[in-house]
């Protein structure tokens, strides 16, 4: 009971400490603020089909954001062929991914699930150099990207006018958060995961069937980060290149926010966001902004070994 | 029910199970032997954690050589582990849900199950909300065995349920373990001869990989190498 009050108190802390963070930059550099929520919002939405397969089944997916450019390509092309939105082309991705995940699955990860952990970081880098040469030779190097009037919409708040719509990021983040949450505790399937997560042979024990269990959790990872891929597309170009990057934010903040917890990777994914527009809002300073991301992640890491100690 | 007829497995070049044959009716059967005798090989081969290298093991008649590890539990047989194998970050309650709710002929009797398992051990039910991972040894142990009754099992496999237990408590866990033989079949690998073989009605000893000695319990009490290798008398 005293640490459960204990960890209350911290969490009121944070939480009053991340207030008066925002209330100040809220006067200080509102843009930053702004700019800083979106880009969180849209790491934090990448990170958490990562966070699911790395968190709660363990698999380490290196090829994460290579899928997600993959996605993006599908959306541009069947916008190209059919004129269909980016947005609407989530739902087809979405199949389409669940199968292309199920197939990696099947052809290599399977294979090295029993391995040591090396190999799967091995194998997932192959598969995403696979994938952005794969997208090269087929589409160039040249970046494409769809002409969408409406992602130019504004939004006007009191003296500040800012454009409103990649705030669609920031709500699918927390939408997504809640949903795979419910997934986790309330369905059948998410409650297996847990427990392959926890205990592979404890998992066999209770009857679950942990390679269609492995294999669900991996394509739905993969399904989700196609989707992701075609919202991601409304916003910015795609290019062979365009998701490594964002396998290596996913995989810092997930190591920020403790591995198999959801909602600090969002949280985390806000900070980590605002804090390098805040770094971008500084003329001349904006190089600095790729550093801000690894400073924190080693602060953080440096704080919670100390913490260990002291415990 | 069970018959396990023949085994064989070798650990690279050692022998750990020779032609070990066993069959376990509706009444409950002890496995006894020292360390490294073989027996959680032979429960775990029952199961499917591990591949014997020949002979064959049928429960109600279906051979569980190839079947996977889920299948033979879906099938009505639950193992209690030496490892307990908990999901350590799990509340006490999502631990027993998660005995049921794999196995589709268990999935209805959730809330009797439950009622049963708080009856056997009271403990739990105070427990609940608790991570399984911060109990002591013991209620791990309570929880694993309630969790392994969750499903209903028709044969219920506990490998050494006793280890690591204090001395009052394993007491009261073999008076359970008779209670549960009332309900389903019981395989059970001990060490604590002594104190078992009142939980059972027949059992096996097994040195060495092959069955030694096998009788109802009164008989194996009065075997005199059971005496002296087992009992210290």
């Amino acid at each position: 009971m005293r640490l459960l009050r204990r960890l209350r108190r911290g969490q009121v802390l944070l939480l009053l400490v991340s207030l008066g963070v925002l209330v100040l930059m809220m006067l200080w550099k509102p843009y930053a603020l702004i700019e800083g929520l979106q880009r969180g919002g849209l790491y934090a939405l990448i990170a958490l089909p990562m966070a699911l397969i790395l968190g709660v089944v363990g698999i380490i997916n290196l090829a994460h954001g290579e899928f997600m450019m993959l996605g993006a390509y599908f959306a541009y092309w069947l916008g190209v062929y059919t004129g269909l939105d980016p947005l609407v082309a989530m739902i087809p991705a979405l199949v389409a991914f669940a199968l292309l995940g199920a197939a990696t699955y099947l052809l290599t990860i399977r294979r090295a699930l029993k391995a040591p952990e090396l190999n799967q970081l091995l194998l997932t880098f192959g598969v995403a150099m696979v994938g952005a040469e794969f997208a090269n030779l087929m589409w160039t190097s040249q970046p494409l990207k769809p002409h969408l009037s409406y992602v130019y919409s504004s939004m006007t708040l009191g003296k500040l006018r800012f454009g409103a719509y990649a705030f669609v990021y920031t709500v699918s983040a927390i939408v997504l958060l809640v949903l795979l949450s419910l997934f986790l505790r309330r369905t059948r399937l998410g409650r297996a995961a847990l427990a392959v997560g926890q205990n592979p042979r404890g998992a066999k024990l209770v009857g679950i069937d942990i390679n269609r269990t492995y294999l669900a959790i991996f394509s739905l990872s993969i399904a989700l980060v196609g989707a992701i891929g075609a919202m991601f597309l409304t916003r910015n170009s795609v290019f062979p290149s365009a998701g490594s990057p964002y396998t290596m934010k996913s995989f810092c903040l997930i190591a920020l926010a403790g591995i198999g917890n959801l909602p600090s990777v969002v949280w985390g994914g806000f900070g980590l966001g605002i804090a390098e527009a805040l770094v971008l809002s500084f003329r001349g300073y904006g190089g600095w902004a790729d550093v801000v991301f690894f400073a924190v992640l080693v602060a953080v890491i440096l704080g919670r070994s100390y913490r260990r100690q002291t415990a | 029910m069970l018959a396990v007829s023949k085994l064989n497995h070798y650990y690279g070049k050692a022998h750990v199970l020779r032609d070990l044959s066993l069959d376990v009716g509706t009444e409950s059967v002890g496995v006894f032997g020292p360390n490294g005798a073989g027996k959680t090989t032979l429960v775990h081969a029952i199961v499917g954690l591990v591949r014997p290298r020949t002979g064959d093991i049928t429960f109600d008649g279906r051979s569980l050589l190839r079947m996977p590890t889920y299948e033979v539990i879906r099938s009505g047989v639950a193992l209690v582990p030496q490892e307990r194998e908990l999901f350590p970050y799990m509340s006490v309650l999502a631990n027993l849900e998660s005995g049921a709710a794999y196995i589709p002929a268990a999935r209805k009797g959730v809330p009797e199950a439950l009622q049963a398992s708080f009856e056997m051990f009271p403990i739990l039910k105070t427990r609940t909300r608790q991570l399984a991972g911060t109990l002591s040894g013991g209620e791990q142990r309570m929880l694993a065995i309630a969790r392994a009754m969750m499903s209903s099992p028709k044969l219920l496999i506990l490998d050494e349920p006793s280890l690591g237990l204090q001395p009052s408590l394993v007491t009261e866990l073999f008076h359970k373990v008779r209670d549960i033989g009332e309900k389903s079949a019981i395989l059970m690998a001990e060490q604590n001869v002594r104190q078992s073989l009142k939980a059972v009605s027949r059992g096996y000893v097994i040195e060495n990989g092959a069955i030694a000695l096998q009788g109802p319990s009164d008989e194996l009490l009065h075997n005199d190498h059971v005496r002296r290798a087992y009992l210290g008398l």
